[in-house]
């Protein structure tokens, strides 16, 4: 099947389908790892935040001036947002989760200075803190109205009751024990009840491995800065975004209104590297592969014209046309593997390169047989076309001088 | 003899539009990924204050928990700020040719007139001698002494940009600002000016913009100015005056020093470590003695200013590169061997072999600086949508004139690879061996 000829083709100039292996070889072990570290972004991005946070609204207030009442304001402001329709719940708050920006503490289960904490982010709202978020309460109960204070400055003043994850209840207390009830100790060794447990939120720190770490008390202290969680019914957020910056500019004049926006776009911007790093990879493969696909086209249509008169000659001599885009496709996927082969070793280096040097995770060996496919695939692609154009030399080239 | 090889050099594109067209291409996507990600490497670790950056150190000292350690990944380090009432004290010590303690907060500033809203601008507190230390260029007026330091007097200097908001960009030296209760006076505006990376502050951002504006650190007492960068604390203290605040262990200061030469290193560090023993008769640091000074280079690296990713990038974007040259060396090959009747003719006729490899290099040239100049356009494009995707300050994304040889460089250079081997395998082509056939 004409195996012999195609050799006797390929060893005849070996510089250039060499080069094409190397150039297949090196697109492989760009295109695995790049592939696998998309893939990882991807999945960070994809996690379950445990919140409704397509329908959030976040802002930042500011009071100054002589005479400028926190508690009160913060009491208005909650009143006149909720009195908007469309309005589900709001809430103040230290923090936004997933914004990168946030409190963090370290919680015991015995008051014992010497142990080391467990690391957990915090927050400090209302009773309507899980509603402004739309956060599910798996056990226990919600903070009551008379528990949530704002009026104590002092961040290590008594807390008697604290809401935590199900992810930091089995960091302190284990797996198999209910932490409900059970007590917490701040690093001030006060103690505090754990009253209800968060099946999953998500934290503030996206890229931090304690991201579902979350502790919540009830109540804030008043400081002139503040913010408001506010969600709205499906759908209405886009709309209720100026209605409740200009209410809130109105209500009072010693009081800036900072940033209204959904806490979607600050999610986003936390996650703005992944999703650069993974839209470029994704350029550079498409450029990659589109490279390596026209090469090959290249140098195999320059090959056609180049054998026309041997090509001619074989099927004079009685080779079908099948026989001619077979040997074509053959001797593409002879280069395509020696390079492939050649490509896993120098993708295992390159994943070693990256796992060693960045503390990346290991590469998926998965991803070693699905990259060969898609080459296989692709160069097959790429070498049909001028294949076709072999297998249409008629036999009477063979005849003719050139 | 070249303007003639230029001609042929264009003849044989001509001929083969398709494969020429590939090559340049294959050359302008190398090097236009190569140099999208080499540039936003370089800027990430350039080098901000060249002229300083051996005088300029970053002091750390270790007053953290006894029983921990400030990082656990690296527990050799000390905290990364100091606390409020140390940097006062060290402020107070000197021993520095120049000092600051320095934070980033935010102050409402009220309309000047009856019209427009009050709105928020963000400020570095710090100390006069900022602007002398770290260079900072002024238009209108100047910075403020060590006796303003002293007196805690309220005097702010704006950058560019909010003077242009406040008052049109005129000289506002002497103008007057409400400010979070109080009244500024202003008495300096600074020029464009965007140290890249931010070296003074990697911890709240090495690639954010400069504040809107400067006050002195003395202030913070009078006007209890809260930071908006980080603090990290450890010791459980109870909090409920401001004056309880800065006396606390809470570390949010960061403070640097400029020495008169890099061999005053150690003494400062000697004059630390004194200061830190009269402490520890306080009862304070109650570590081991753990204090460190690291001038700009080692504070970026400290900071891991260069991110990850940055740095895979780069590396996969090389492999690219190589990619593209492979291909361009396998198409110029079959290209060059598609010539043979017409090398072995020249060479019949008399061309030596140095013409011929003359000529093919000619046509190397001309198709690398094809691909170099293209792929230039294409780094301006990449850099373009790095902006866009990363939404980076202004600053950062710049080509420069380093950048730009560096592409030409880096293309003539590949060229070269990609050219040589083929054009001397066709010189190789015996005179007549072609000819015999026909």
């Amino acid at each position: 099947m004409g195996f012999r000829p195609m050799m006797s083709s390929l060893m005849r100039s070996k510089t250039g389908p060499i080069l094409v292996a190397l150039q297949i070889a090196v697109t492989l072990a760009i295109v695995i790892n790049a592939l696998f570290i998309i893939s990882q972004r991807v999945e960070k991005m994809d996690r379950d935040t445990g919140m409704d946070i397509a329908n959030v609204i976040v802002t930042d207030v500011r009071g100054f001036g002589q005479g400028f009442d926190v508690v009160d304001s913060i009491r208005n402001d909650i009143d006149l947002i909720k009195s908007i329709p469309g309005i589900v719940a709001a809430t103040v708050s230290n923090h936004a989760p997933l914004s990168g920006s946030g409190s963090g503490t370290g919680l015991r289960t015995v008051a014992d200075e010497t142990i080391t904490p467990v690391s957990t982010a915090r927050y400090q709202w209302s009773e309507e803190g899980l509603d402004a978020l739309g956060i599910e309460l798996a056990r226990g109960r919600n903070f009551y109205p008379q528990e949530v204070i704002y009026d104590t400055p002092d961040m290590d003043a008594d807390v008697p009751s604290v809401l935590i994850t199900q992810a930091l209840a089995d960091e302190l207390f284990g797996e198999d024990v209910d932490a409900l009830g059970k007590t917490v100790y701040w690093g001030s060794m006060e103690p505090s009840t754990v009253i209800g447990i968060i099946g999953h939120m998500q934290g503030s720190w996206v890229n931090w491995d304690k991201l579902n770490n979350v502790v919540i008390h009830p109540g804030k202290p008043a400081y002139t800065n503040n913010r408001y969680i506010i969600r709205t019914e499906p759908g209405m957020r886009d709309e209720l975004i100026p209605i409740i910056e200009q209410k809130l500019g109105e209500s009072n004049l010693r009081r800036v209104v900072k940033n209204v926006r959904p806490l979607e776009e600050m999610a986003a911007r936390s996650y703005r590297s992944d999703r650069g790093m993974a839209i470029i990879l994704s350029i550079v493969i498409a450029l990659l592969i589109g490279l390596t696909a026209l090469v090959i086209v290249g140098l195999a249509s320059f090959h056609v014209t180049q054998r026309t008169k041997q090509i001619g000659t074989r099927r004079a001599l009685g080779a079908t046309r099948t026989h001619i885009i077979k040997e074509f496709l053959l001797e593409n996927w002879l280069i395509t593997t020696a390079g492939a082969v050649l490509g896993v070793i120098l993708t295992v280096v390159v994943a070693y390169w990256m796992e060693t040097t960045f503390q990346l995770p290991r590469l998926d060996w998965r991803y070693l047989p699905a990259g060969i496919g898609i080459l296989w695939a692709l160069s097959s692609l790429a070498v049909l076309e001028p294949a076709r154009r072999a297998a249409s030399v008629p036999p009477a080239v063979a005849t003719r001088s050139i | 003899m070249f303007k003639y090889n230029v001609k042929l050099a264009f003849k044989s594109i001509q001929r083969n539009p398709i494969m020429t067209g590939l090559m340049v291409a294959a050359i302008a996507v190398g090097i236009g990924v190569s140099m999208t990600t080499l540039t936003v490497h370089y800027l990430m670790s350039g080098n901000p204050i060249p002229e300083k950056s051996s005088v300029l150190y970053a002091v750390t000292m270790d007053s953290w928990n006894p029983l921990l350690p400030f990082d656990d990944d690296r527990p050799e380090r000390a905290p990364h700020q100091v606390t409020y009432s140390d940097a006062e004290r060290l402020l107070e010590i000197g021993k520095g040719k120049r000092q600051t303690a320095m934070f980033e907060s935010s102050l409402v500033i009220e309309p000047i007139g009856d019209d427009g809203q009050p709105f928020e601008a963000t400020a570095r507190v710090t100390d006069g001698d900022f602007f002398p230390m770290f260079d900072v260029p002024f238009i209108y007026g100047s910075g403020w002494d060590s006796a303003t330091d002293k007196s805690a007097e309220t005097v702010v200097v704006l950058t560019k940009a909010l003077n242009e908001r406040l008052f049109g960009g005129e000289d506002s030296t002497g103008r007057q600002l409400q400010m979070n209760g109080a009244q500024f006076q202003v008495i300096g505006v600074i020029d464009a000016w965007e140290p890249t990376p931010r070296f003074y502050d990697p911890i709240n951002g090495a690639f954010q913009e400069v504040m809107d504006m400067f006050v002195p650190y003395s202030v913070t007492r009078t006007l209890e100015l809260d930071s908006i960068g980080s603090d990290w604390g450890w010791k459980s203290e109870s909090i409920t005056t401001f004056e309880q605040w800065l006396n606390s262990e809470s570390t949010w200061i960061q403070y640097f020093v400029e020495l008169d030469s890099p061999r005053d290193r150690s003494e400062y560090v000697a004059h630390l470590d004194a200061y830190v023993e009269g402490q520890k008769q306080l009862g304070r640091f109650e570590r081991p003695m753990n204090n460190n000074i690291y001038d700009v280079m080692e504070w970026m690296e400290y900071h891991e200013v260069v991110e990850e990713d940055a740095r895979v990038l780069l590396g996969l974007s090389f492999l690219f590169l190589l990619v593209c040259v492979l291909s361009t060396i396998a198409l110029l090959l079959t290209k060059f061997i598609g010539k043979k009747g017409d090398v072995s003719l020249r060479r019949a006729l008399g061309a030596s072999r140095k013409a011929i490899f003359n000529q093919q290099i000619v046509e190397v040239a001309v198709i690398g600086f094809a691909g170099g100049t293209a792929g230039l356009g294409l780094a301006w494009l990449g850099l373009q949508g790095i902006d866009y995707l990363y939404d980076t300050p202004s600053a950062l994304i710049r080509l420069d004139w380093v950048m730009v040889s560096t592409a030409i460089g880096v293309s003539v250079l590949s060229g070269m690879i990609a050219g040589m081997y083929p054009a001397w395998r066709v010189c190789q082509i015996p005179p007549a061996a072609q000819l015999k056939t026909q």
